[in-house]
């Protein structure tokens, strides 16, 4: 057990140095973005007035308000102890609403849509994957072209492929939102089968391509598992060979693990895009719509939020990963 | 003569290629195991040993299939019995294997304990993990290996421990062959003998009651065993006494294979190592004739000709030559 609170601790350490990383970066990049935000603002504001010093003034105010007129260093600070509070600040597009205000409701869109289609491509692509080098023959003959064929599509092309053939040519499914646009949210039939209809298709389009990539990593490490000596040996020695196909998923598992890490990591780029496909009311469309009006604390909020996904969810990965090879502890602890 | 434990007759398996070419890589092979007996099979590499141990415990999977022959354990013969069959109720409990790369034989991701759990529980699903527990402490507490051992997971485990693990895994349920592909070859010297005296201490314990030693390194084998087969080409050559076989070979090429290694034994300090020249023939279209033709120095045309049969001899001894053993014996004589 020291072995494995060692490796803990290192991990943790590194989790921490890529969380300051990840601040540091959140809050300069939109920064860097040509354009003067609060200059946006005020020219709204100001639509009429011809009054320069009455313009100056309420620039002023809200360059205050925002805290740009300040150092950046200190902008920095103020950021990261205001996202301790969890303040995000004002958002510039939707001002005055809070920042936090429009993640809370964007958020648990994307989480419901993202982790559920991921983990369930993962499981059911690692399990297609073992079968096809199991079985091999027909089933592996099939299984292999078209997991090759869905998992080079970009995340967009099959949410469109999906989309016109469900949405608009068979008419099966609505083409977009998270629920009828006729309807509040609400506790009632009504509104929840909406939700179920409207997840369908944006559900399928991330789940295929994490079916089709899973499926060929895991039934190559699987044929490679299954010419191993152990699985000679196991068989030799009378045990079943489901009981070995299931020592052999175990062992070809472990790298998958790394592969799950990497697609909850790629949903920021891939993934976001079905929802934006589909206008899903989660983070993808809202960081969309921040993007195109320069709204940069919504933007840091998004962004950050995501990179804090990741790693919570690589980390998470890494413990499970360090607690079901023993290999990796033993590693760790020399 | 002893009860026989292990009989193979015309045992005859082939791998199928991805080409769907044949290879067959061990061809006619009989051979006899009487309780309490071990037999050493040698050969150099590709002579089809490893191939024949595979062969031997009658369970197939792709790419080596089963052709003609059959294999009798105790009695009862096992050929033709079905695949399922042969591994709920023969497989670990009437002969077992220990695999040539022991370093790679378990599963990194288990724990030794669940391993032998899996094993015992795959004949009887009925047995506890308490009685699997104590069967393995004690099993292992015999063979020289602490009871830690059990909760360790491969890799926590030097080659050594690995390797007797192995074994002491192999015969928990106390089969009554035990096949040993090469147990030693990736071992230390001190590790080698420790895993010898294994070997012997099961045998005496009556934990298994025959024994197939496969190895190249012949000193070894002619410690370790009473009889020894020598094969070539997927054919057996030679088949007599560990004694007989090692120091007084008839067939050229256990000759050429004798006089390669070096036997630490008086009366032998001056005599000169020699190589056999050239390379065996390939076994997706053996020669006609006798397989070691193309390598041997006694060669005659009629070699070429038919097959050779097994000739025996006196001294409960065999070969497969066209040649007297009087003829050879000349032959050598003269150099």
């Amino acid at each position: 057990m020291k072995g494995y609170r060692r490796y803990f601790l290192n991990k943790l350490l590194w989790l921490l140095v890529t969380a300051v990383f990840a601040f540091l970066l959140n809050f300069t990049l939109p920064r860097l973005m040509p354009g003067d935000p609060v200059a946006a603002i005020v020219s709204r504001l100001a639509q009429g007035m011809s009054n320069s010093t009455g313009m100056k003034a309420v620039y002023e105010q809200y360059a205050t308000q925002f805290g740009t007129n300040k150092p950046i260093i200190e902008q920095f600070f103020l950021y990261v102890g205001n996202v301790f509070k969890g303040n995000f600040g004002s958002s510039f597009s939707q001002f005055p609403r809070p920042v936090i205000d429009i993640l809370k409701s964007s958020i648990w869109w994307t989480v419901g849509l993202q982790f559920p289609a991921i983990i369930v491509g993962w499981i059911i692509g690692n399990i297609l994957g073992v079968l096809a080098a199991y079985i091999r023959k027909g089933f592996d003959k099939v299984i292999m072209p078209v997991s090759l064929f869905i998992s080079n599509l970009p995340a967009f092309g099959m949410a469109v492929i999906l989309l016109v053939i469900f949405a608009v040519d068979l008419k099966w499914f609505p083409t977009s939102g998270g629920y009828g646009f006729d309807l509040i949210p609400e506790f009632s039939w009504r509104f929840i089968w909406s939700v179920i209809v409207h997840y369908q298709l944006p559900f399928w389009s991330i789940v295929l391509i994490a079916i089709g990539g899973q499926a060929i990593g895991m039934r190559s490490m699987s044929i490679y598992e299954l010419n191993a000596d152990y699985v000679k040996y196991a068989r030799f020695l009378g045990i079943k060979d489901r009981k070995i196909v299931g020592y052999v998923f175990r062992n070809a598992m472990l790298p998958q693990i790394t592969g799950l890490a990497l697609a909850i990591g790629t949903m920021v780029g891939g993934a976001l895009v079905a929802e934006i496909i589909f206008s899903y009311p989660g983070l993808g469309t809202t960081l969309l719509t921040a993007i195109q009006g320069q709204d940069y604390p919504l933007i840091s909020a998004v962004t950050l939020i995501i990179t804090v996904m990741v790693l919570i969810a690589n980390f998470t990965l890494e413990i499970i990963y360090g607690l079901i090879d023993p290999r990796i502890k033993a590693a760790q602890s020399d | 003569m002893g009860k026989v434990m292990l009989e193979v007759n015309e045992l005859t398996t082939k791998y199928i290629t991805r080409f769907n070419e044949d290879v067959y890589a061990v061809d006619h092979v009989s051979l006899k195991v009487e309780e309490g007996k071990s037999l050493g099979i040698a050969g150099e590499s590709g002579c089809g040993k490893s191939t024949l141990a595979l062969s031997l415990m009658g369970y197939y999977f792709s790419p080596l299939h089963y052709t003609s022959g059959e294999i009798i354990i105790d009695g009862q013969n096992i050929t033709g019995m079905n695949p399922d069959a042969v591994r709920k109720s023969i497989l670990g409990n009437e002969i077992a294997y220990i695999p040539q790369a022991a370093m790679n034989a378990l599963n990194p991701t288990q724990k030794i304990i669940n391993f032998i759990e899996d094993v015992v529980q795959a004949h009887d699903p009925k047995v506890s993990k308490k009685e699997i527990y104590e069967l393995a402490r004690e099993r292992f507490e015999v063979l020289g290996l602490p009871k830690e051992v059990l909760q360790r997971y491969p890799v926590e485990l030097s080659g050594g421990m690995k390797q007797r693990t192995v074994i002491a895994t192999s015969v928990i349920l106390e089969p009554k062959i035990l096949i040993a592909d090469e147990p030693s070859s990736a071992l230390d010297v001190t590790s080698q003998k420790m895993v010898i005296k294994m070997l012997r201490y099961m045998m005496e314990k009556g934990y298994v009651k025959a024994m197939i030693f496969i190895t190249h390194e012949l000193p070894l084998l002619y410690n370790v065993t009473d009889d020894i087969m020598v094969m070539y080409a997927g054919q057996i050559v030679e088949k007599g006494s560990a004694q007989q076989t090692v120091f007084d070979p008839i067939h050229p090429y256990a000759k050429g294979l004798m006089g390669s290694i070096i036997v630490p034994e008086s009366g032998l300090k001056d005599s000169k190592l020699t190589a056999i020249p050239g390379t065996p023939p390939n076994l997706k279209k053996p020669p006609e004739g006798c397989r070691f033709a193309e390598r041997c120095k006694y060669v005659t045309p009629e070699c070429k000709r038919f097959p050779v049969d097994m000739k025996y001899v006196e001294g409960n001894r065999s070969y497969r030559c066209i040649f007297s053993e009087e003829h050879l014996r000349k032959a050598y004589q003269n150099g």
